[in-house]
């Protein structure tokens, strides 16, 4: 023990190299810290917290019960069968008529959700009950508005009876709570976001396909060719990537449509008749196409900086020692470039999954992916709840697919360079 | 601690949302033509003004202005919103209410409130109590005669009837105007469009109305996307706001033909977000902007029709109106002949059941 102390190499100020060392390396690490902290904490303020805020929001459902506390403790004992006992309805009047009219409307919004017709009931009863003046309550509810006698509108307030639901994730997958709080599918008609959710999927994986098949060639050539011809050619690919992503779009209308010049072109070299133009746009066809070529320098760049890695005298050499062309690439090129397939292939389907404007111009019938359910959401209806929840599921389908994409390819073969 | 991410992600959003810098006084509007009579007929004659207007444009709806509001980080003034934002604002208190006994008379003593016509909520007056009113506007059927050599469509029907008519229709994305016109074009009265709708039969058979056209219709989501649709010949008819018509037929002399029936008449209003810095100076704007003169100003440029009554009025006097100097009344939707053949959106059904229905009209787009 003493001879370790002893044998201790001291710094010219007499303190242990040791210490000294740490000393020096910790202020390092404050000084390392304090480089990333403004990051850090940019990060957490504009990507974690909305993040859990929004996944918050997506099982909240306190809005109504601050606003019917009393009714909903009453409603427990409701065995929703038949109407609910005078009882129920009395505290129902009160607790509308003492309510703040901001509250009614919030609330109204909510309750809206679940049955159409809460909101109008509400605003009006709000409204008319003033003139009521004693109980029994029951009946002249009832007079006041015919939906009061409606067993309807009394079972839709089961589902929000907790403070926290899960009703905005079942509503996201075409399911919904009925008033025992069963989970039931939506009527028929208003099945529209499961259709959706394979739809988005499907067109992001063949929007990642058909870039990477017209991309792959490309990315080869520019990796390949001399630099005056290379530089031609990236300039072509960088070009429509610089141009605005409306214009895009738009041309695409104009080229596609039925009149339109591809449509004439057709017709006029005798290959389809005039009355069989094709309808390529205004559909999933069209929103395929669209993003396609939209997509496509996202997936072109980071395959050309991993081709460009990869020295050409490989492939010689394996032509060189007997290869078929076709064999030396796919043993010898191929599996050089995978990195950069998988790059891009990320980044192309990441972009294609939450994407908006273009299927929105030009989706038409059935081109609409999941982004534009959500826009509806945060702006139009304003479901905040069912929008996160929605924004929730992308984000979770987003999370497993890298996982099964990390075990299958793994992610340390991404390169972007 | 949720209180404090609720609160740090609205700021966040409510930023986001107001990434441009701060003006004195910022005026939302929708952008393009609209924006610009705007900027002519309420801004450029405000002459009371205390500080600089920032014009600003929107996509509609209410997400900005909620966001702003609960974050309390208010950026935006006064934005122009459909009756259906008007009301839902209102009864959310995302707008602030006005005392309209301090705005300005029509001639002849006519209260503010008397001066604004019957607007689809069953009486007189403005829709909420958070909105002073802008323009009337409409969904309408339009056509391009010469892709009818023979007879021309005249009818709503004719839209429905692709037999007669054989050819494409545009119709828009989403389902508010598109159950109305159906239905009057199979025979309900215009003014007893939502009776009918009221009903679950009333919307089947609104949709089976819209089946009828199903394989020959052309989806549109943008304003400007109909008038490229009917010129290209892409469809032989389109619904399209009356609008871009008017400005396609007066300012570009284009050849269209509407046809004024079962059009679905909507407003247009304006409010003050909730919180606004520039409360008081918003509230001068506002009475500015919709006195008789300044209603009247706006439609020099564009075929939206003044929501106030007086505001026509001063325009069936000064005929020809419009600022290339021809007359402009028979483009504007609020004309008493056409009113009567008008539709009037009715805001609080589809505050009741728009969601419903938009996900029954998108099952059935896709279909």
């Amino acid at each position: 023990m003493n001879q370790s102390a002893k044998s201790e190499i001291l710094t010219t100020d007499g303190i242990p190299l040791k210490i000294s060392l740490k000393r020096a390396e910790r202020l390092n690490k404050i000084r390392a810290f304090a480089l990333v902290l403004p990051l850090a904490l940019f990060i957490i303020i504009t990507f974690a917290f909305p993040i859990l805020s929004m996944l918050l929001r997506s099982v909240d459902d306190k809005q109504i019960n601050t606003v019917f506390p009393k009714t909903f403790e009453v409603y427990k004992q409701w065995d929703r069968k038949d109407l609910p006992p005078e009882e129920l309805y009395a505290s129902m009047f009160h607790e509308i008529l003492s309510a703040e009219k901001l509250q009614i409307g919030k609330a109204s919004t909510r309750m809206n959700y679940s049955k159409s017709g809460w909101k109008s009931l509400l605003k009006k009863s709000k409204r008319k009950f003033k003139k009521i003046k004693e109980g029994p309550y029951k009946e002249q509810m009832i007079k006041a508005d015919k939906r009061w006698g409606q067993i309807e509108f009394w079972k839709a307030l089961g589902e929000m009876v907790d403070p926290i639901t899960f009703g905005y994730y079942l509503n996201a997958v075409d399911l919904k709570y009925d008033s025992d709080k069963n989970v039931i599918q939506q009527p028929e008609n208003r099945r529209v976001y499961n259709s959706t959710w394979i739809k988005t999927l499907k067109v992001s994986v063949l929007v990642t396909l058909f870039t990477l098949l017209l991309g792959y060639p490309v990315a080869y050539l520019l990796a390949t060719l001399p630099l005056k011809l290379s530089n031609l050619l990236m300039i072509f690919v960088l070009l429509p990537f610089w141009t605005s992503l409306l214009v895009r779009t738009v041309s695409w209308i104009v080229i596609l449509m039925q009149k339109g010049i591809f449509n004439s072109i057709l017709v006029w070299g005798g290959v389809i008749a005039d009355e069989n133009r094709m309808q390529l746009i205004y559909n999933q066809t069209g929103t395929l196409i669209a993003m396609t070529q939209i997509l496509l320098p996202f997936m072109v760049l980071p395959l050309y900086s991993v081709m460009k890695t990869i020295p050409p005298t490989y492939m010689r050499a394996a032509l060189n020692l007997g290869a078929k062309p076709m064999h030396a690439f796919y043993r010898v090129y191929f599996p050089q470039s995978v990195p950069g397939i998988s790059a891009g292939g990320l980044l192309v389907f990441v972009l294609a999954i939450g994407y908006f404007i273009t299927p929105a111009l030009v989706g038409g019938k059935d081109g609409q992916l999941i982004g534009h359910w959500i826009a509806y959401h945060l702006k139009t209806s304003l479901n905040w709840g069912l929008c996160s929840a929605l924004g929730g599921i992308l984000l979770v389908v987003m999370l497993v697919l890298y996982w099964v994409y990390n075990k299958v390819v793994g992610i340390e073969n991404i390169k972007l360079g | 601690m949720f209180k404090l991410i609720k609160s740090a992600f609205l700021g966040a959003l409510g930023l986001a949302f107001a990434a441009t810098a701060y003006a004195d006084f910022t005026f939302v509007s929708w952008g393009g033509a609209y924006t610009m009579s705007q900027q002519k007929g309420y801004i450029d004659t405000w002459d009371d003004r205390k500080n600089g207007i920032s014009v600003e444009n929107y996509n509609g709806g209410l997400g900005e202005v909620r966001a702003q509001v609960e974050s309390g980080n208010v950026i935006w003034d006064v934005v122009d919103i459909l009756p259906s934002d008007a009301i839902a604002g209102c009864d959310e208190g995302l707008f602030e209410e006005l005392d309209w006994s301090t705005f300005p008379e029509a001639p002849g003593g006519v209260s503010y409130v008397d001066s604004i016509p019957e607007n689809g909520t069953g009486s007189s007056g403005p829709i909420s109590a958070c909105a002073a009113p802008q323009i009337w506007w409409t969904y309408v059927v339009f056509f391009d005669p010469s892709a009818f050599p023979g007879k021309k469509p005249k009818r709503i029907k004719d839209f429905y009837d692709t037999k007669k008519f054989p050819g494409k229709r545009g119709i828009h994305t989403w389902a508010s105007a598109n159950l109305e016109m159906a239905l009057v074009a199979d025979g309900v009265k215009a003014n007893k469009v939502y009776d009918v709708l009221e009903t679950p039969e009333g919307i089947d058979r609104a949709f089976a109305k819209l089946d009828t056209i199903k394989d020959d219709v052309v989806f549109w989501s943008a304003g400007a996307q109909p008038l490229e649709l009917v010129k290209s010949g892409e469809v032989v008819m389109s619904i399209a706001y009356n609008g871009r018509v008017g400005a396609a037929k007066l300012s570009e002399g284009a050849n269209f033909d509407y046809i004024w029936e079962g059009q679905v008449l909507e407003g247009d209003w304006v409010a003050i977000v909730k919180g606004s810095p520039n409360k008081d100076e918003a509230i001068e704007f506002l009475k500015h902007a919709t006195t008789c003169e300044a209603q009247a100003e706006q439609a020099k440029y564009i075929t939206y029709g003044p929501l106030r009554t007086c505001g026509l009025d001063i325009i069936k006097k000064n005929e020809p109106w419009f600022h290339t100097g021809v007359n402009v009344l028979e483009h504007m939707p609020n004309t008493k002949k056409k009113v009567k053949r008008s539709v009037f959106a009715n805001p609080a059904f589809w505050a009741d059941n728009g969601t419903e229905i938009g996900e029954r009209f998108s099952a059935w787009m896709g279909k």
